[in-house]
């Protein structure tokens, strides 16, 4: 890269970019087309100018420029180049990023979503209302009944409710609804087997 | 979307946006396929690196930062690195096997020595080394600046020209005949 020099004009400087005026030789000028070839805009950008100033009034230079044209037009001569298939066109769409939604989740949607995993995991049969209602129902059933035991039913009350009592005490012993509702209830616990004895 | 930048587009591959991915290969593609393919010498690797190029794309869509690059640029870097790195692998490749171009019909006379003509000169590119063939495809048939072929090659620009010049006396030798036929038949032709 030798054989030229570079003049800076102190007017080009503020223009940020740098910009350089620079006096062409014939033995540079050959060199840049024995490497970029005839084309000037293939040339260095800061030595094109005055390469194609040197090419413009020399006829040495359009020689040497004419020569290097040639074998651009050898070059240029190379197979084209076949357009992609179809297959490549798939396999590159088919492989592109996917649109991801439900990425970003809120603390909330995150403890729904633990929530609902669990539901899944109790009740692996669709929506989880209704076994959560049945859920909720139940537990209003035991609290009713608890609200009507009446206060002086004891373990000892209990206790003579006994399974095989249970029955008798429901129809004749029963003086309250409460021991009422409680002798059905555990009646209901009773075996076959026992009513036999 | 047409007017879109390259910088615009990939974000919005990042995202997934189906259009803008078409779109990114729509533009750049043949580029890419042409610069495999002049670097390679056949159409079935440079479909290959240019599948690989655009694999690179979608995985790196995230990551790209507007600005501190020229995506075209960036993509050039890595179909000329993937395409390196297979010249590197498979060194022993004979350049005859460049297959010679196939026709079912009748070819002009004219046709089949243009076509025979297109052979040689691949043959004499492919018998480059791989970075001054790098530097001529590049620089020649990509049409990028000295500059971007440096960045691309990751040298200086000087080096860039001394790879070009030391690439283009070789293909000077090697296509001297060609060359002579050529200027022959011009001065037929008048």
């Amino acid at each position: 890269m030798s054989g030229y020099v570079k003049v800076w004009n102190k007017a080009d400087e503020g223009r940020g970019e740098a910009m350089a005026k620079l006096e062409m030789t014939l033995e540079r000028l050959a060199e840049i087309a024995g490497a970029y070839g005839a084309s000037p805009k293939l040339w260095p950008v800061d030595e094109r100018h005055a390469a194609e100033a040197l090419v413009a009034g020399s006829s040495d230079a359009r020689a040497l420029v004419a020569e290097a044209g040639d074998l651009d037009r050898l070059l240029a001569m190379a197979p084209a180049v076949e357009a992609p298939s179809t297959e490549l066109l798939s396999r590159i769409m088919a492989a592109r990023p996917r649109a991801v939604t439900g990425l970003i989740v809120s603390r909330e949607e995150r403890r729904a979503g633990l929530w609902r995993s669990i539901a899944r995991i109790v009740w692996p049969y669709g929506p989880a209302a209704f076994p959560a209602g049945a859920l909720a129902a139940s537990i209003m059933l035991g609290i009713s009944f608890g609200a009507a035991l009446p206060s002086s039913v004891t373990a000892e009350g209990l206790t003579s409710l006994g399974l095989t009592s249970a029955a008798v005490s429901a129809s004749a012993s029963a003086g309250t609804t409460g021991e009422q509702l409680v002798s059905f209830a555990l009646a209901e616990n009773e075996y076959p087997e026992d009513w036999k004895k | 979307m047409n007017d879109a930048s390259d910088d615009e587009l990939v974000a919005r591959v990042a995202l997934g946006d189906e259009a803008a991915c078409r779109q990114l290969v729509d533009r750049h593609l043949m580029r890419m396929l042409a610069l495999a393919r002049r670097m390679l010498g056949s159409h079935a690797d440079a479909e290959e690196v240019a599948q690989e190029v655009f694999l690179r794309v979608w995985t790196h869509a995230s990551r790209w930062e507007p600005g501190r690059a020229q995506f075209s640029t960036w993509l050039h870097r890595v179909a000329t690195n993937l395409c390196l790195d297979r010249l590197r692998r498979h060194t022993t490749d004979d350049i005859d096997s460049i297959p010679e171009p196939q026709s079912e019909d009748p070819t002009p006379q004219e046709e089949l020595e243009r076509q025979d003509l297109a052979r040689r000169v691949d043959q004499a590119l492919q018998a480059l080394p791989a970075r001054q063939r790098a530097a001529v495809t590049l620089t020649h048939y990509q049409g990028l600046s000295n500059i971007e072929a440096a960045e691309i090659l990751n040298v200086s620009i000087e080096a860039v020209e001394s790879l070009l010049g030391r690439a283009r006396r070789q293909l000077r030798v090697a296509l001297a005949t060609e060359r002579d036929e050529w200027l022959r038949k011009s001065v037929e032709q008048g």
